[in-house]
């Protein structure tokens, strides 16, 4: 198996006045095609910074990320921002859908900025939104969806420009317990069915004991990973 | 992303700010309407004032006179020989040598009169020179003139305000005052063929207070064979300049002076380009405020959106998507400022030169610029529409929005887009 994502020697600290915060002290692992790993920590750890870095939305004080065996951070912001369209699909905590956009619109945004044609964007939009069970509700704008049919608009729309990776950060953090776990179950069967590749990062170990591998973060660095068993 | 797309979002946009795009637009409106206004009046202005002096020249008629008009009156005088010469220069249709006598003055019976000059000239040439000024009231031009025919300016013909001095078919005496030593003087007989209508004042002079015998007739009384005046007319106003010099090429140096009535009316037109541009300008600083106020709008709106900007970002637009987004939503804003206020301007054109121009009648017409002392106001201010302009004022709107987008389209485009997302 070849890594999809290599992540070497992460530094990355933020200011804070003149208080330098260190964010991230050094994080290294690696992910394999089709895996789905979660990274699990309590907050403040740098995970979120963590996944912004691998995402390529954020840059590193030091340290790199390989994406398809690619050094994104030798890229310029305009070539960074392919790879972020092409090879990453991002869900957020806070669904972060376009309001004024239906849920349609909004799922087919990445493939309108990447000059696909009309007829096949609407026509793959469409598909994955019933995919995610939200075939009925595409015209509704965000604010007339619930917080678990935002999520599914959001990850619909983190699908379909066919990305190596989809990165999600917190995805269940503002569901309730149910919706949350029909998110899970979502992500796992897309994963299993289309062999992307999920990162997902949490603070809640019982979501993360359904991924294949737990990277835990303390303090922004890696504290241990472990692998679960019946790993398919 | 695709040019379509792009417009369909920014047009998303500014419709979801209703009220603010609208006030946002109406700066542009305003600005626009006031330069195509102010512009079209002032070409209508221009256009009015250059009618109007060219009524008052034969634009193609130069006169040559010896010595100068003022302060250096000459007493030589035109030989047949310079007429000749003169009409044999390119683009020379018609010369005509007259002759001024002052002085004199007339009677019909127990009416007087006196004229201001009694021209003597060759009826043919001098009619075709100046047929559209002199026409007649009464009677005509002789088809063969003789040398007692005579034909009386308007005013000639009006004595005592309402009174007229003599009919067609009148037998009148004209007294000319010979100033030879000894002077005398010497009364002739003539028969009116003609009366002419009112002609409006020439720059120059009004042929009203003229009286017309033939110029064969003056040269006996005289006994000359010289001329005062020549009148050169030429095929085309605008090489008036070639034909001056080569006029002024036959005579020794600075003994005449050449009349260029189109020199004039280039002063004029001159100013009044002066006039429109400094009106115009005026105007386009209404545009930059508009545009001031474009650039705090699209800045609050940069602001506003800066998580949708994140959002954007995150999900892989480029900085040029981000920033063609943004110009989109402030060139649709001139776009439509622009299509908005050039109509608007040329309605607020119409209805200003309306009232101008009854405000101008209001004053009876008689002074100003634009009034004819002579004639009842002949002209009024029409508003022109240019092409030029029109389409000038469309790009300049575009352009203006462009350059006070470009600052807040750039200010998002560069936006952190994790801090981006993180705003609240």
């Amino acid at each position: 198996m070849k890594f999809i994502l290599e992540v070497k020697g992460v530094k990355k600290a933020y200011r804070m006045g003149n208080v330098s915060v260190p964010a991230l002290r050094g994080v290294s692992f690696s992910v394999e095609e089709g895996e789905f790993v979660a990274i699990l920590g309590p907050s403040g750890s740098g995970k979120s910074t963590l996944l912004h870095v691998i995402g390529g939305l954020d840059r590193p004080d030091e340290g790199t990320v390989f994406i398809d065996g690619e050094d994104i951070f030798t890229l310029s912001s305009n070539q960074l921002a392919d790879v972020r369209l092409h090879k990453i699909g991002f869900v957020f905590q806070f669904f972060n859908l376009l309001p004024r956009l239906s849920a349609l619109k909004n799922v087919e945004l990445p493939l309108t900025l990447a000059d696909v044609n009309e007829k096949e964007t609407t026509e793959k939009a469409k598909k994955l939104l019933a995919l995610v069970g939200l075939g009925e509700r595409m015209h509704h704008r965000p604010s007339e969806l619930s917080g678990g049919e935002q999520q599914r608009v959001a990850i619909a729309r983190a699908l379909i420009n066919d990305p190596k990776i989809i990165l999600a950060d917190e995805p269940t953090g503002n569901l309730d317990t149910k919706t949350g776990w029909e998110i899970v179950e979502l992500m796992k069967n897309l994963n299993a069915k289309k062999e992307q590749t999920f990162i997902i990062v949490t603070h809640d170990p019982s979501i993360a004991e359904e991924a294949d591998r737990i990277i835990y973060v303390k303090d922004g660095i890696v504290e241990g990973i472990k692998e679960r068993v019946n790993k398919k | 992303m695709r040019l379509k797309q792009t417009l369909e979002m920014a047009l998303e946009n500014l419709k979801r700010r209703r009220f603010r795009t609208s006030l946002t637009t109406l700066g542009v409106v305003i600005g626009i309407t006031a330069i195509i206004a102010l512009s079209s009046i002032g070409e209508g202005f221009r256009l009015a004032v250059k009618t109007n002096m060219e009524q008052g020249f034969e634009l193609d008629v130069l006169t040559v006179i010896p010595g100068s008009i003022i302060g250096g009156y000459s007493y030589q005088k035109f030989t047949d020989q310079n007429v000749t010469s003169i009409r044999s220069i390119q683009n020379v249709t018609t010369v005509t040598p007259i002759m001024q006598i002052t002085g004199a003055s007339l009677k019909n019976g127990d009416k007087k009169s006196a004229a201001l000059v009694v021209a003597a000239v060759n009826f043919t040439d001098f009619w075709r020179i100046f047929r559209n000024r002199l026409a007649f009231q009464e009677g005509g031009l002789p088809s063969s003139p003789k040398n007692d025919t005579i034909i009386i300016g308007h005013k000639v013909n009006t004595v005592n305000q309402t009174g007229t001095f003599a009919e067609v078919g009148d037998q009148v005496n004209v007294t000319f005052t010979v100033r030879s030593v000894p002077p005398f003087t010497k009364t002739l007989t003539f028969n009116v063929t003609g009366i002419l209508a009112e002609s409006g004042s020439s720059i120059l002079t009004s042929f009203d207070y003229w009286v017309f015998i033939p110029l064969t007739t003056g040269r006996d009384i005289y006994q000359t064979e010289e001329s005062d005046v020549i009148f050169a007319q030429v095929n085309n106003p605008e090489i008036s300049d070639k034909v001056t010099d080569a006029i002024e090429a036959l005579f020794p140096p600075f003994r005449i002076t050449i009349i260029v009535p189109i020199t004039f009316i280039r002063q004029v037109d001159h100013i009044l380009n002066l006039i429109q541009i400094f009106l115009t300008s005026i105007a386009a600083i209404s545009l930059l405020v508009a545009g001031i106020g474009i650039m705090n709008i699209m800045t609050v709106s940069v602001m506003e959106r800066t998580r949708e900007i994140g959002i954007m970002k995150a999900i892989g637009a480029k900085e040029r998507t981000i920033m063609t987004m943004f110009l989109a939503e402030t060139i649709l804003i001139g776009l439509a400022g622009g299509l908005i206020g050039v109509p608007t301007g040329y309605g607020v054109a119409q209805i200003l030169t309306m009232i101008l121009s009854r405000f101008m009648l209001n004053q009876g017409g008689n002074n100003g610029v634009l009034s004819n002392p002579e004639r009842q106001p002949s002209t009024t201010v029409n508003p022109v529409f240019s092409l030029e302009w029109t389409v000038g004022a469309l790009v300049f709107g575009i352009l203006i929005c462009v350059i006070f987008g470009w600052y807040p389209a750039r200010k998002a485009a560069k936006l952190d887009p994790v801090q981006a997302l993180r705003y609240e």
